[in-house]
């Protein structure tokens, strides 16, 4: 009896194995591909930009989450944070691209050498496509701006550089096209990703900064003195087909997409009262729904947690220590703040 | 340029002794000249060139000089290197060569006022100095006055005051010298010099080049990996001469005057994870004349000159022009008694990148000592008023007092207790920078005292020194630049309370041909913010960035005969990198040995020969953050002079 109860246990146990790995093959997400990354940008010349975690179920935050698993400094600033490929991309605008599990941020790989001051990052036919500002000349405009192409998805050298308008930024792929906003020159340009080369470049309004898409349609977001633009881009020629042309003064390029359609975009009034603000606005009419859902000063970076239907702001407290995280419910009330890193800029919601 | 100032001075003076007259000057002021006849050679004493003591109304405070001797070990490096390993003050070193900021008394880079020859050089666009160009060997004399100092030296001096002085001599006849530090990663300092002198005039000039490749082995943490790899793009190549005059015109009558041209190139060395390939070259040239008149037991001088700084940073030219007529009248009234009334004007000219700005400054001072109970109590009284493009500085008054309690032979102990106030003047960029100035800022302010003893003991041939001072200081309206949406813009936000101990030892003993030195400070400074700037900001009750909050340095010679070994220790405490005091850099020490050869004869050259081995241990250190400094490395300093 006994050597049959004895068979009895192993045979559960080992079912309940099998039935473990099975489980198991669904591959859990890691610890950070849950909740909210934040990017902290660091401060100029002092390299310390970083990535936090924070659970918002569980309230907790994990800092220097990048130091913390490869035992060195990001040692950048930090600005961008791209996932794609299964990979974590963190360009740092110092000239260098981190290659990182999402799970656990263990270093996959990296671009250290060939670039100068990078901005965003997108992959397509498994290369990486870097925006970059290129050397400054002596007047600090930037007019040998490029897009690095590197070979492999988990980083390495940099195999060809295509020359683009001044001060690329955001970068969409569109089929085999790779649209490329570039700020400085306010062109839309187009590149081919068969050829690697530039196919054309279109005047638009505004400095243009990132794409977005709602509703099915790819935006590109730009602004001036007075106005934000929500261009809508023609997916198959690469054009404008549509402009919504906002009355937004003052607005920056900090900006973040709600569930309804909506646009929370940061605006500062400068000199002399430096009062910053989060305006909602309307992405289909460019109504200006509230101008001041939230209003203070510092702020920097803003995302939109749409499961949460949270509001997720960031003031850089001037550069001089870390900067907070400040939550709000979807109407601008604040829920909740908590420190961050240094020049906090931005957020990723639930990699997973 | 030596030949003719030779020429045009010595060619057209009278052979008149005027040893005697001057000698009559001199007992309580400057030394006495005298002839030595001995044989048939007419020996002359050296005698110092007079120039005004800085420390004369100091009653109360700290003044310190740099060891010549340590001088001659740092010949060609920045004198931040110097302030750094032999004392106990902390520089915020950027890399080796780089810019490097002083701060005292947990002040900040710009509180503190640095002079050359009695005329400030601080830059009026920048407010500060960067430490790391001003070359050691381009001066004689280092003086570091701890504290506040506003009333005796104007602007910037809330945290203290360097002061770099020429000291020509009388009566040297001719001496060439010439000196070589070889040195790891490229480094080559060489300097020449050649000076005339005799009972009327000095002459010398001095021409020097400095050059670094600071190619040194780092780690670099940016690199998956972290592989060690050579510092790239941090050489440094620096230039320069100074030409010093004095003139004993008639008894009671001196001139002097000191030219420096000095240029630097360098290749800023990026922090750890850029590529950036900066370039900067800084030329600065000063001037300045004295005229001193020896009427009685008062003198008068006149004091003119010129400081002018060019900084190119990449493409981006910034110069600025400083003017100066300074006038005073230092009065030993009666033994009780002395007195120095003066008024300063500067013409301040700023043509940068961005904007221009020019202003008049004009301030009046006033000091006195009084020493009473035959010296053993001595107190000093400094008011100062700065007046700056129509606006009133604050009124800056200061009083000091030293009590001496056993004025004995062999040991004496000593109070010294101070008050003053101080104050910064905002910079041309604070006010003028497009965009950002803001003309609105008001000058930052300081109160501060500080309460200390000293003791010195004498034993035969052994000699101990020590002090401890305890400091407080609150500072006021201090500028910071703040992110203003696009742009940054300075404000008066911050209030500091700054509070610390400083203590000193210095002991010699000498005993037949064996000769032993001992010096040692530790600062303990504790520099606490006072303000948030927001209502997110957590920084108030925090220790101000880059501060520590401890340093040591020791110091240990023994010398037999021409030979002196040394051991020098030197231990900076963590960093809080940012103001909220929440990430910081660990604490590091270094040791240095070094071992030197006083003199020697090679034919009829003198010569001297120094081997120093700094950070022995070959430690892995950053004294800001990702700005990666030198492991071991050696020099060998050579001198030889005629």
């Amino acid at each position: 009896m006994k050597k049959i109860s004895n068979l009895g246990t192993a045979i559960i146990l080992l079912l309940s194995l099998f039935s473990c790995m099975e489980e198991g093959s669904q591959m859990p997400a890691g610890e950070f591909e849950r909740g909210i990354l934040i990017l902290n940008e660091g401060a100029f010349g002092a390299n310390d930009g970083e990535v936090y975690h924070y659970d918002p179920n569980l309230g907790t935050i994990k800092t220097n989450i990048f130091e913390s698993k490869n035992g060195r400094p990001f040692a950048g600033l930090l600005q961008d944070l791209v996932a794609s490929e299964g990979r974590l991309y963190l360009i740092a605008n110092t000239g260098k691209v981190e290659v990182v599990d999402p799970k656990d941020f263990a270093n996959r790989g990296a671009v250290t050498s060939g670039l100068d001051i990078s901005r965003s990052l997108v992959t397509a036919n498994q290369k990486i496509y870097i925006s970059d500002w290129g050397p400054y000349d002596a007047n600090f405009n930037s007019p040998n701006s490029y897009i690095a192409v590197v070979n492999q998805l988990d980083g390495g050298s940099v195999n060809k550089k295509i020359a683009v308008s001044s001060r690329p930024e955001g970068m969409f792929v569109e089929g085999n096209q790779l649209l490329i906003a570039c700020s400085a020159a306010k062109k839309l340009d187009v590149v081919s990703l068969n050829t690697e080369q530039l196919l054309k470049s279109v005047d638009i309004l505004g400095r243009p900064s990132r794409f977005f898409e709602s509703g099915g349609r790819l935006y590109l977001y730009a602004r001036d003195g007075g106005n934000v633009y929500f261009h809508e881009i023609n997916r198959s020629s690469g054009d404008i087909a549509k402009t919504v042309k906002v009355n937004l003064p003052l607005s920056t390029s900090n900006f973040a997409l709600t569930d309804n359609g909506e646009v929370l975009i940061i605006t500062s009034t400068g000199w002399p009262d430096y009062n910053d603000a989060v305006a909602r606005v309307d992405i289909n009419d460019g109504q200006v729904l509230n101008s001041s859902v939230y209003t203070g000063s510092g702020l920097y970076g803003i995302g939109f947690h749409k499961e949460r239907s949270e509001i997720y702001l960031t003031d850089n407290n001037g550069f001089q220590g870390n900067g907070t995280v400040i939550i709000l419910d979807r109407e601008g009330i604040q829920k909740k703040t908590f420190v961050a890193g240094r020049g906090p800029s931005g957020f990723k919601f639930n990699l997973n | 340029m030596v030949v003719w100032l030779f020429i045009l001075v010595h060619g057209f003076l009278p052979d008149v002794a005027l040893a005697g007259r001057v000698g009559l000057k001199s007992q309580s002021l400057y030394p006495s000249l005298y002839i030595e006849l001995e044989g048939d050679t007419l020996k002359l004493e050296q005698v110092e060139v007079f120039s005004n003591p800085l420390n004369k109304y100091t009653f109360g405070q700290q003044v310190k000089n740099i060891n010549r001797e340590h001088l001659s070990f740092f010949q060609g490096l920045g004198l931040s290197e110097l302030l750094q390993q032999r004392t106990g003050l902390f520089l915020r070193q950027y890399g080796p060569g780089m810019l490097a900021s002083l701060t005292m008394r947990g002040t900040s880079a710009g509180h503190n006022a640095v002079f050359w020859n009695g005329l400030p050089i601080n830059s009026p666009s920048l407010g500060q100095t960067d430490f790391s160009i001003l070359p050691v060997g381009a001066f004689d004399d280092v003086q570091l006055h701890f504290g506040s100092g506003g009333a005796l030296f104007g602007t910037d001096a809330i945290g203290g005051a360097v002061h770099l002085n020429t000291k020509l001599k009388f009566g040297q006849g001719h001496a060439f010298q010439s000196d070589s530090n070889l040195g790891s990663f490229g480094r080559w300092n060489q300097q020449l010099q050649y000076g005339y002198s005799d009972k009327f005039v000095s002459v010398r000039t001095r021409v020097y080049r400095n050059i670094a490749e600071n190619d040194f082995p780092f780690r670099n943490l940016a690199k998956p990996g972290t592989p060690i790899e050579r510092q790239e793009h941090a050489a440094f190549l620096q230039e320069g001469f100074t030409q010093d005059f004095a003139f004993q015109i008639k008894s009671k009558q001196l001139i002097s005057s000191s030219l420096w041209y000095n240029q630097t190139v360098r290749e800023i060395q990026p922090v750890i994870g850029s590529n950036t390939r900066d370039l900067q070259q800084d030329r600065n040239v000063r001037w300045v004349l004295d005229y001193f008149n020896f009427a009685g037991k008062r003198i008068w001088n006149i004091k003119t000159g010129m400081v002018k700084d060019q900084l190119v940073f990449n493409a981006s030219e910034n110069n600025t022009s400083q003017f100066f007529l300074i006038g005073d009248l230092d009065w030993d009234i009666n033994p009780i008694i002395s007195s120095k009334s003066g008024i300063r004007y500067a013409h301040v000219q700023g043509k940068l990148s961005t904007y221009f700005a020019q202003e008049n400054r004009i301030e009046l001072y006033q000091s006195a000592n009084f020493k009473l109970k035959e010296e053993e109590l001595n107190f000093s009284l400094n008011l100062r008023q700065f007046i700056y493009d129509g606006v009133m500085a604050p009124f800056t008054p200061s009083v000091g007092a030293d009590w001496r309690i056993f004025p004995q032979m062999k040991k004496e102990i000593k109070v010294h207790a101070n008050g003053a106030r101080s104050f910064k003047v905002p910079t041309l960029n604070d006010r003028f920078w497009e965009p950002g100035g803001n003309r609105e800022l008001l000058p930052e302010s300081s109160w501060s005292g500080e309460l200390g003893i000293s003791y010195e003991y004498k034993l035969g041939d052994f000699l101990l020194n020590q002090q401890l001072t305890h400091y407080r200081m609150w500072v006021d309206d201090w500028i910071i630049w703040l992110p203003k949406g696009n742009l940054w813009s300075p404000e008066n936000i911050r209030e500091v309370m700054n509070k610390g101990l400083e203590y000193s030892l210095d002991a010699h003993y000498q005993k037949g041909s064996w000769d032993f030195k001992f010096q040692s400070n530790y600062n303990w400074v504790r520099a606490t913010n006072l303000t948030n700037i927001s209502e997110n900001d957590k920084s108030s009750g925090m220790q101000l960035p880059y501060t520590p909050m401890h340093k040591f340095q020791s110091f240990f010679s023994v010398g037999h005969g021409q030979f002196e070994s040394y051991v020098n220790y030197h231990l900076i405490g963590s960093r809080f990198e940012t103001i909220d005091n929440i990430a910081q850099l660990p604490p590091y020490g270094l040791w240095d040995l070094g071992l030197k050869i006083k003199r020697f004869k090679v034919g009829v050259v003198n010569a001297r020969l120094g081997f120093q081995v700094n950070n022995v241990l070959n430690t892995s250190y950053q004294v800001l953050r990702l700005r990666p400094m030198p492991g071991r490395n050696y020099q060998l300093n050579i001198q030889f002079s005629l």
